[in-house]
Formats: structure tokens, sequence, C-alpha cells
């Protein structure tokens, strides 16, 4: 666009927060998959910088845990035994976005092993879980956005720019999807199904289904931008020019839907990871070992986790950012959606 | 102006007659109404000459129009163009008779793309065309805004950075890029103020001379209309009450809408305030 506009600070806090779930091998410092028996429902570690004698540190560390005598569950911090973090160090191989194989990884201590979000029951680094999760969890909901807003675009332009017969049956049909138990029908698809999926297959059904109930929403938002702009007088001129249908759709009115779309993407993208999350929740999602968001937090299901190590929830609340970033964005987006209004200086509204 | 060809004189460019459209008008108790915009409306426009419809708004001026301009399908009637019946052909076919009717409107808000530049409106209709290279639609959508006294400087600004003048003039530019040969004008000196309207009436005269157009001239304005037209119709509910060169429509009003039209038009009067 030509007129030149400051970058959002959602923007950026979106693209830091994605670049940390897209490069998880690097930011991680295990496999996901990794067990350590020895160590279930391991609290996180405290980066300190003060030692347990009161002296100073530049380089963190973390000292190692062991049980609480007498106990099986409670963990305190041997003091005896820092645990000096070291930076770049090179760990367990992963494939860097899939293709390159790496070793390199951001953070790690020698012989021990760090846990900053604690452990799960079969010792695996929660850290780890949820970065790599995110890469599930954040992938369905941007594709089942993807494919959501693809329909809702198709069918609101069908509906709303030759209007008749085609509107009334594409609106009854939304109308319908809109009233949906939406879960439930997953719950009949989902049996419907083989007990045992793949966890690709499950990753693709999660996607359709989240495309085939959310579309109704944008089909009709954009039914409505489409019936006020094919009334505009530009609309009309460029018919006069000889402009096929094609033509003016591409041209001059699904542009005019561009921004609702793009608002409507920034608020559905986190309602899809969090219908992902239910369903992986409710064991309908992506199957272990694969982790994703959903199933990082359905070990809450059971009360004795719920009731005694907190840091389980600690997934929740740093997908907290995520969201954030996303409805802040599409605030944003929401109120720059008319930039050059006739009668006002371009981009007047910021 | 007219051709000297006496046949071409005697030929009508467009011929309209007992035309009528009608919109279904849906109530909430699930009745339909039939609304008739124009009801039973004839005329004719020779080559080179200007036909002012003036009437109330609301009186199917702009349907008229539309109708005119293929752009909506008239309910019945039939309208001649060149000697062939417009009004009933096939989509494919009314989109090659568009090129040739164009169509100039009131609000010079939702005239243009808001996003597009000058240069991108204007070239519309030539890329449209599809036949020439994109230097070609350049030089030629530059000449055009010269053509009606836009410089071009202006070709990367948005239409939202134009004056109402500069935009009407903008919207002639684009109309005329297809050398159509009438041009349908719904109003579109209406938004403008006085002196913007002299101007743009000025230069749709000296266009009107230069190319040889046809003008559909649409208003409400009856002095604006009596200084551009060979011939008044006034329009009401319609139909064409009234019909004739501008001088007798002015001079002897037969109807009421007109004499209503007329004394609508602003006059000079030099009230001096009384002495005190």
């Amino acid at each position: 666009m030509r007129v030149k506009r400051a970058i959002s600070g959602w923007l950026v806090l979106l693209v830091v927060l994605h670049a940390t779930v897209i490069f998880a091998g690097f930011f991680s410092p295990y496999d996901p998959a990794e067990q350590d028996r020895k160590n279930p429902y391991l609290p996180p570690m405290r980066v300190h910088f003060v030692d347990a004698r009161g002296r100073f540190h530049a380089r963190p560390f973390v000292y190692s845990l062991r049980l609480h005598e007498g106990t099986f569950d409670q963990y305190e911090e041997d003091t005896s035994r820092p645990l000096p973090l070291k930076f770049l160090v090179r760990g367990a191989s992963y494939h860097l976005l899939g293709l390159l194989p790496a070793r390199l990884h951001l953070f790690g201590v020698q012989d021990e092993r760090i846990y900053l979000l604690g452990s799960d029951s079969y010792g695996r680094d929660q850290l780890s879980r949820f970065l790599y999760g995110g890469q599930v969890s954040l992938l369905a909901g941007l594709l089942g956005a993807g494919v959501t807003l693809l329909v809702g675009l198709c069918v609101g332009a069908v509906a709303g720019y030759f209007g008749g017969w085609r509107d009334d049956l594409l609106m009854r049909l939304a109308e319908l999807f809109l009233a949906l138990p939406w879960l439930y029908l997953l719950f009949a698809l989902r049996a419907f199904l083989p007990l045992a999926v793949s966890p690709l297959q499950a990753f693709y059904l999660i996607i359709a289904v989240l495309g085939a109930v959310g579309w109704a929403r944008p089909a009709r938002l954009v039914r409505g931008v489409v019936l006020s702009a094919k009334e505009r007088d530009f609309v009309r001129a460029a018919r006069g020019f000889g402009a096929t249908d094609a033509y003016l759709l591409r041209r001059h009115i699904l542009p005019e839907a561009s921004s609702v779309l793009l608002t409507q993407a920034a608020i559905l993208v986190p309602q899809f990871v969090l219908a992902e999350m239910t369903l992986s929740f409710l064991g309908l999602g992506v199957p272990e070992p694969v982790p994703s968001w959903g199933s990082l937090l359905s070990s809450l299901q059971q009360y004795s986790v719920l009731a005694s190590y907190w840091w389980m929830y600690l997934p929740a609340l740093i997908m907290l950012p995520f969201f954030l970033g996303y409805l802040g964005l599409g605030g944003e987006l929401q109120q720059r959606r008319e930039p050059y209004k006739i009668g006002k200086e371009p981009g007047g509204l910021r | 102006m007219k051709v000297s060809d006496n046949d071409k004189d005697m030929q009508p460019l467009v011929r309209v007659e007992n035309l009528m459209k009608s919109y279904a008008n849906r109530k909430i108790t699930g009745q339909c109404e039939e609304v008739r915009a124009v009801d039973g409306v004839s005329f004719t426009i020779f080559p080179g000459a200007t036909l002012a419809v003036v009437g109330e708004s609301g009186s199917g001026k702009s349907t008229l129009a539309l109708c005119l301009a293929c752009l909506e399908k008239p309910t019945s009637g039939n309208i001649q163009f060149e000697g062939a019946d417009i009004s009933k052909l096939a989509e494919k076919e009314r989109r090659t008779i568009r090129r040739k009717i164009q169509l100039i409107f009131q609000d010079p808000a939702s005239s243009f793309n808001p996003r597009w530049s000058v240069l991108e409106i204007v070239a519309e209709p030539l890329a449209l065309q599809g036949s020439l290279s994109r230097d070609e639609i350049r030089l030629r959508a530059l000449a055009l805004l010269e053509q009606v006294g836009l410089s071009p400087e202006m070709e990367r600004r948005l239409p939202a950075e134009l004056s109402g003048g500069q935009r009407q003039r903008l919207a002639i530019a684009r109309a005329l890029a297809l050398e159509p040969s009438v041009l349908i004008l719904d109003e579109a000196l209406s938004a403008l103020d006085c002196s913007t309207q002299a101007q743009i009436a000025n230069l749709l005269v000296d266009l009107q001379s230069a190319r040889d157009m046809t003008y559909l001239f649409i208003s409400h304005d009856l002095a604006m209309a009596a200084h551009l037209a060979d011939e008044i119709a006034v329009m009401n509910h319609g139909r064409i009450v009234e019909q004739g060169p501008p001088d007798k429509i002015l001079k002897q009003p037969q109807t009421e809408i007109t004499r209503e039209l007329l004394a609508a038009v602003p006059r000079m009067t030099f009230a001096r305030p009384e002495a005190q």
C-alpha cells in the first residue's frame, strides 16, 4: 500500500512468539518424547544468580532437585550441586523446520537435566513439549482458519454477488451450521472412523472439522460486504466498460472484503487453537506421543495432578500471550478497516 | 455539430419506445407491491444532440439512465441504439454495447475505487478492452487526463486527494476512454459548487463539439438543462409529462411540475436593505 503504516506491536509480538515455536528444536533443550522415568512430576527449576552462600555468579545456574526425605513426590533443591546454564550447547539431534539436521540448542546443563517448566508423569520436559506442541496446535489453528476463510469467502461471494436462489440456499445452510452443536458433530464423525488413527490423519480430521463448522460466520460477513460493494458506482462503471463478473469480483468487490477477512483470521486462529485443545483434552485430538497444547493440559483431567502439581497449569499461562497477540492484532485491523475514505485525508483514521 | 449528411441526420442514434421498468417491493406482510420507476417513456436522440431529462428526485430519471446504459434490463418496451434493439440482448452482447453508452454518476465518492490511483482509474476501461499494451494504455490514459484539464502529475494521487471538480473531470476522462457515442450524465453536476459546475459544463460543451458526442443530460436543475440541451423532457412519476425545446419549456411551461421546477431555479435579485 502506498501509505506507510506503523508496524503493529502485536504483530511483532506474534512473530517473536511464533519464531520460538517454529524453531522449537533450537529453543527447547530436549526431544519432547524423551523420557526421564527417574524424575516424574519434577517442579520447575528456579534460575539463580546468587548461590546458597550469598555469592553472586555472572552465569545463571539452577540447582538439581532431590526428593525430600520421607516423601515420594516432594522435591527440594540440592544446594551442593549447582548446574551452571550453558548457552548454544550441542544436545539431542533434531531437524530444523523438519528438514535441516541439527544438534545445537539455545541452552542446557552438563551431565544433569534442566526442567524450566517442570516435567510430566514420564519425566518429559514440559518446556520442550510446549514448544513442539505449539507447532501442532498453531498449525491446526492457522490451517483451520485458512480453510474456513476460503470456504467462507467463496460462499459469501456467490451468495452476495449472484443473489436469488443461490443466496437463499447458501444462507439457510449457513444458519443450519451456525445452529449445529459442533462438538457432538465431531463426536459422531470421530465415532465413524476407526479407533486408532495416525497422528497425521487425526490432524487433518481436526482441520476438516474446524473448517466445516466455522465457515458460516465469515460467509455471512463476506456476503454483507459484497452486497454493499456491488451497488457502488465504481462497480457499475466497470460493468459499463464491459467488465465480466469474474473481473468485478476479483478487482473491485473481493478486495473490499480483505480487511474483514484479515480481522476474522485474527479472531479465528486463537478460537481454533482452543478448539483443537478441547479436542485433545477429550482425547480426540492428535494422539500421543506427538505433543499438542491440548494433550499437554489433558493430564489435568486427573484430580491428583490438578491438586498437587501446580506447574502443570503453566502451559496454559504461557499460551495467553499468543492468544492476546492475535486478538490485539484483530482489534487493530478492525480499526484500520477503511483507510481511504473520500472526503478524508488518506489514513486519516489513525 | 449535426452531421451534414442528410440521411444520417434523419437517423436517430437512440430511440426509446414505451420503456417500462418496475421493481417488486416485498412488504413485511409478504405481499408483493409493484413499483413502476419508469412507466412508458418514449424519446429519440439524434447524433451530436443533447437531450435533457429533468425531474424531481424519485421521478425515475436514474432508472432510465441505468436501462439505457444496459446496466438494468427494462421490464418492457424497447431501446434502439444505432438502429438495433438493445433491450433484449444476452449478457455477452450487452457487454459490448455498454462500452458505447457511458454513464457518469452524481456521487464522486463512490464513482471510483478508493484504493486506486488516478492513472489506474483512467486506465481501467482501456485495460478491459484487452488489446493494448501496458505502455499504450499509459500513454492514452495520460492523454485523456490532459483532454479534460487534469495535469498528468496527478496520476499517482488517490481519488480522496482530488477536489470535487477534479473528480468529475476524472470521471469524464474515464468515460471517454472507450470513445463512446453516447454519454449519459446522471446528475453529474449536482454535487459541485456553482463555479465548478460552470467549468465542467463548458468542458462538456467543448468535448461535444470536438468529438461529436451525444449527451443525455439528467438533472433536476432546469436552468443548467436549458443551457446545455437542444431539447428538454420533464419527467414526473416515471412518465414524460412535457417535452420541447428549452425556450418553449422555460417561457410557456405547460404543467404544474415544470412550473415548480422553474420556481426552484435560483435567481439573482438585488434586494437592497432599506435605509434606516
